[in-house]
This record gives C-alpha cells, sequence and structure tokens, in this order.
C-alpha cells in the first residue's frame, strides 16, 4: 500500500462503498478507510433504504439472500394522542416487483454485505490488488500543502491520493478539520435517533404485519409517542425483527428537559405499539446523532482542493413528512464524488474547479433539489402544532366519528368542529393549511 | 437478549446490556470523551447532557453535579452537540486502545 492511490474515501457506510463500487467499476486505485472492525460495525440507520440506486451498485440485489431485510410494499403514517391510533395506510401491489420504492436494512449486515460486493468488484476490475477496503483504522488527520488536502494521517501512517473523498458520517470531525463545517455544532439543526431491535421469529412477525415472502411494512408515528417533544416514531419490520425508534429534535428534546429513552419507553407502552411489539425482544438498543434536513445545515461547501464531502458528512438528509431520506442520499452522493473523481483522473485534475463538478451534479440530483424544494414541509414538520395539537385533535375526531352510543349521531362536520375547538382553533389549522399547501 | 417486563419497557442498564463494546476486556484504555466537569458544575445553567445522553454516560449525583463516564459510551455524538459550553471534547475512539460500540445489528 505504498504507491499513491487515485483517491481515499474515509468511512465504510453507504455513501463511502457507494463510492469506492463506482470507482472500482471505473478502474480506479483507492484505498477505503473505516475505523470499525468491519463495515457496519459504528452505523445506525432508522432504517429504510429508499429508491433504486442500490440496483445500480448491485444490479438485481433482490435475487440475494444477503444484504437488505424485507422490501417495502406497506407505508402507514399515525398520529397518536395518548390512547388512540389514527392511520393513513397504503398498500399497493405496483410496490411488488423489483426494483423496490424502498428495502429496510439493519446497517450493520446491510454494509458489511455492501463491503462483500465491492470486494468483488475490487477483484474483478484492472486493478485487484492495488485497490484495498481496510477496516480498524481511524483517521486522525487530514494531510493538506498549500490548502490542497493531498491525503490522511492514521496514527503514525500517512497515506497519499490526488484526491480524498470524506464519507466520514454525520459526526464530521474532518470536515471540520478543514474548515468546511464550523468547530462546533449547535443541536438547532440535530436530532438524535434511538432505537431498539425487536427479535420476533419470521412466521409470528408475517402473522402479525400481514406479510407475505420478503414483503415489509413501514408505519412512522406523529404525536404522543414522542411526549409532545419535536419529532416522531418509527416501526420497520426486518426478517425476523423490528425496528422501533424515535427522531426526536435535539433541540426541543433539550429544552423540554426529557430523556430520549423515557420517550422511548412511554412510546412502547402505548397501546397501539405495545400490541405490535407484544412477546417481541429487545436484543439491540442503539442511538444515533442525525441531521433534521435542514439545508441551513450543510457545510459551508461540500469540496475544496483534493477533497469531497459526502452523505451525512455533508448533512444531505430530508424528512419532508413522507419519508426520512438520508441512506438514499448517502448512496446517490456517494456515487456522484467517486463519478468525479473518476472525471479528475482523466483530465489529471483535482482542483477546486474541476471538484465543483461534484457540487453541480448534486444540484441537479434529485439530492439537492428534494432538499431545496420541500425546505417548507421540513419547517412545517417542526412546528409545536404538529406533534401535539394536530395529532391530539385528529385522534379526538376520530374517537367521536368511530363511536355508536346509542344516542343520536351529530354530523361528521359537527364532531370535526368540537375537535377543533378542544384541541386548536380555525385560525390556527388555516395557517397550517396553507402552510402545508404549499410545502407538499 | 433483555426480556421486556409486562409494561414493556426497559431501563438503560437493560438497554446497555444489549450493547456489543470493543476491548471489554482491557483492563485500562484511552477515553474518546474528555469532559471539563468543572465547567458543568460552574458556569453551566442547564446541565443538559445529563438527560440527552441515551447511554446515561454523564449523571448528577445527590449534591447535583455533573459527572462524566465515557466507558458506556454508543458514539453517537449527542453530547457533542448539546453543549454549548465548550465543556465536552469529543473523539472517536481508538480501535485497538479505546472502547466504543462494536454493533451486531445497528
Amino acid at each position: 500500500m505504498e504507491d499513491k492511490f487515485d483517491v481515499i474515501i474515509v468511512g465504510g457506510g453507504i455513501a463511502g462503498l457507494s463510492a469506492a463500487m463506482t470507482l472500482a467499476r471505473g478502474n480506479a486505485k483507492f484505498l477505503l478507510i473505516e475505523r470499525g472492525e468491519f463495515c457496519g460495525a459504528k452505523n445506525v440507520s432508522g432504517g429504510v433504504l429508499w429508491g433504486n440506486d442500490l440496483a445500480k451498485l448491485v444490479p438485481k440485489y433482490w435475487k440475494e439472500e444477503g444484504g437488505y431485510e424485507r422490501f417495502v410494499n406497506h407505508r402507514r403514517l399515525t398520529f397518536m394522542d395518548d390512547q388512540s391510533a389514527f392511520s393513513v395506510d397504503f398498500k399497493s401491489a405496483h410496490f411488488d416487483a423489483p426494483p423496490y420504492t424502498g428495502v429496510t436494512v439493519l446497517r450493520s449486515v446491510f454494509d458489511a454485505w455492501l463491503a462483500g460486493k465491492v470486494q468483488e468488484a475490487i477483484e474483478s476490475s484492472e486493478h485487484p490488488d492495488e485497490s484495498f477496503l481496510a477496516t480498524d483504522i481511524l483517521v486522525e488527520e487530514v494531510l493538506q500543502e498549500n490548502g490542497k488536502v493531498i491525503g490522511i494521517r492514521a496514527g503514525e501512517e500517512r497515506f497519499y491520493a490526488d484526491c480524498v473523498i470524506l464519507a466520514e458520517g454525520v459526526n464530521n470531525l474532518l470536515t471540520r478539520q478543514i474548515g468546511l463545517e464550523k468547530a462546533y455544532v449547535p443541536v438547532d439543526h440535530m436530532a438524535i435517533g434511538v432505537k431498539e431491535v425487536l427479535k420476533l421469529d419470521a412466521s409470528r412477525l408475517q402473522d402479525r404485519f400481514q406479510l407475505t415472502g420478503r414483503s415489509g411494512l413501514t408505519n412512522e408515528f406523529v404525536g404522543a409517542c414522542s411526549e409532545g417533544v419535536e419529532g416522531g416514531g418509527f416501526l420497520y419490520t426486518n426478517s425476523d425483527s423490528i425496528s422501533l425508534g424515535l427522531v426526536l429534535g435535539l433541540k426541543d428534546l433539550k429544552e423540554k428537559e426529557k430523556t430520549p429513552y423515557d420517550v422511548l419507553n412511554t412510546f412502547k407502552q402505548h397501546p397501539a405499539v405495545a400490541a405490535m411489539i407484544h412477546g417481541a425482544e429487545t436484543v439491540e438498543y442503539s442511538a444515533h446523532a442525525v441531521s433534521t434536513g435542514d439545508i441551513k445545515a450543510l457545510p459551508s461547501e461540500l469540496y475544496k482542493d483534493g477533497v469531497l464531502i459526502a452523505g451525512e458528512a455533508a448533512h444531505l438528509l430530508l424528512n419532508a413528512g413522507k419519508a426520512i431520506q438520508g441512506m438514499d442520499f448517502a448512496m446517490r452522493s456517494g456515487i456522484l464524488a467517486a463519478e468525479t473523481a473518476i472525471e479528475g483522473k482523466k483530465a489529471g485534475d483535482f482542483s477546486s474547479s474541476m471538484l465543483k463538478n461534484y457540487r453541480t451534479a448534486l444540484e441537479n440530483s434529485y439530492v439537492l433539489k428534494d432538499m431545496r424544494s420541500f425546505q417548507d414541509a421540513v419547517h412545517l414538520l417542526h412546528q409545536q402544532e404538529m406533534f401535539s395539537a394536530i395529532p391530539n385533535m385528529i385522534c379526538d375526531f376520530g374517537r367521536q366519528f368511530f363511536t355508536i352510543s346509542g344516542e343520536p349521531t351529530p354530523k361528521a362536520s359537527k364532531m370535526m368542529q368540537a375537535s377543533i375547538k378542544r384541541h386548536s382553533s380555525y385560525w390556527d389549522l388555516v395557517k397550517l393549511g396553507l402552510k402545508g399547501a404549499k410545502s407538499l | 437478549m433483555s426480556s421486556t417486563n409486562a409494561k414493556g419497557t426497559l431501563s438503560v442498564a437493560e438497554r446497555l446490556g444489549t450493547v456489543n463494546f470493543r476491548n471489554q476486556g482491557r483492563s485500562e484504555s484511552k477515553p474518546h470523551i474528555v469532559v471539563d466537569t468543572e465547567i458543568c458544575n460552574s458556569t453551566c445553567t442547564h446541565k443538559c447532557t445529563t438527560r440527552v445522553c441515551p447511554a446515561k454516560c454523564y449523571t448528577l449525583d445527590d449534591a447535583g453535579l455533573v459527572h462524566f463516564q465515557y466507558e458506556d459510551c454508543i458514539e453517537c455524538g449527542t453530547c457533542m452537540y448539546a453543549c454549548d459550553q465548550g465543556a465536552v471534547s469529543w473523539n472517536f475512539p481508538h480501535p485497538e486502545e479505546g472502547k466504543g460500540v462494536n454493533w451486531t445489528l445497528g
């Protein structure tokens, strides 16, 4: 490993591995460095991987036994008060055929599998002995010369490359080190995800969630699940387990003086959730910081001389109410970063004016286009009403609407009026409605 | 595995019991996070790390003083953002000399 590499990738998560796969296919010589014992050992997600890029990286991945857990053909969004759950539910056979619109994943399993695929791609490339996936190594420093990134240092060892791709994840210490992100990042655009993976054998899981074969359900929750803290809950079905967790706005969590683990207990005890996880055993608890998807959280730039920033290190994430997209953005940005590096190699130019093409490609892709066009939705979802008044009002209406009491039944509009009065006001709803109509 | 009680809730200790940590056998390890608790216990008014840390690495004693231990840290990064007092020096654990997580499922 003495020679200079074309590219060094820091981080063997989805962004880093997607870049690596692209470089292997492009016959570039690269070194990917992962600090975990294996790729995936340090990685946590909710996790649904949306979109179709996986099929580009691993053609016909759905024919593989490993990798993903289940494909998503059933989506549910649930509004909660402390006793009730009112859901919007969509299941479609349109989602049954590959390439799937989304797959559930467990990162330590998925990333390790993807790393295996990258290794295969290296072996069938023009440089099977000159590209490497190196694990158990912590990159401590990005080496620079006259403002240009020239390599990295891990302990006493230094490795050099024409271009470094930082795919180090949300806790982007190296991105800060080279000045593309401030040394201290405050809570404002950050959240914390906490999760339990609960084991339930496949046949019980399939019966309980009406799954067939490898189909899966994703369920997001908003309201009482977060005890009024900005954010929401999720439940995803895996092969033989359930991923259950919360994403909580860190600023709001801090201000409301709540703890993530107590809120998670509250969520688990909600009658609708308790019934779904009944008899399942917690096999792993995890937590991770995550960006909230505010475009203001992006680093000052995503490239400079000799370096590109990909994935959550660049805070590429979007939750516009429809889905939490982070891994698909990581995948696309990793691919685009690698493509730019390959262009650079062809041109013999790794200056910022060449690497700027990465930014342009991201701006022209759905990643930054969607982040930009759904910022209103991101902001709407962070309004206090969205996790208390609105879910409470919806559940209040649901309770009235579905009650047969033996008394004369008021019209639904009367019920709605009563629910609105109890939990909000017309004026607030009109304001929110206007924002909502504009944002989606 | 951690079996859920009748209510379905788990304590942080029970939850951490499900987490694999690296270098468990090492008697001495290098801390990857250093907290200047002098700051927590003098000028900080909110002591928020004692609540937001999902692994309870930051605790309050009976006298209301903040204490920190890195051994249970699951490297989530939350304290690095939550602390606005400059008390937290956050880093990744060294693969051999540090502790840190080794997720099985992630």
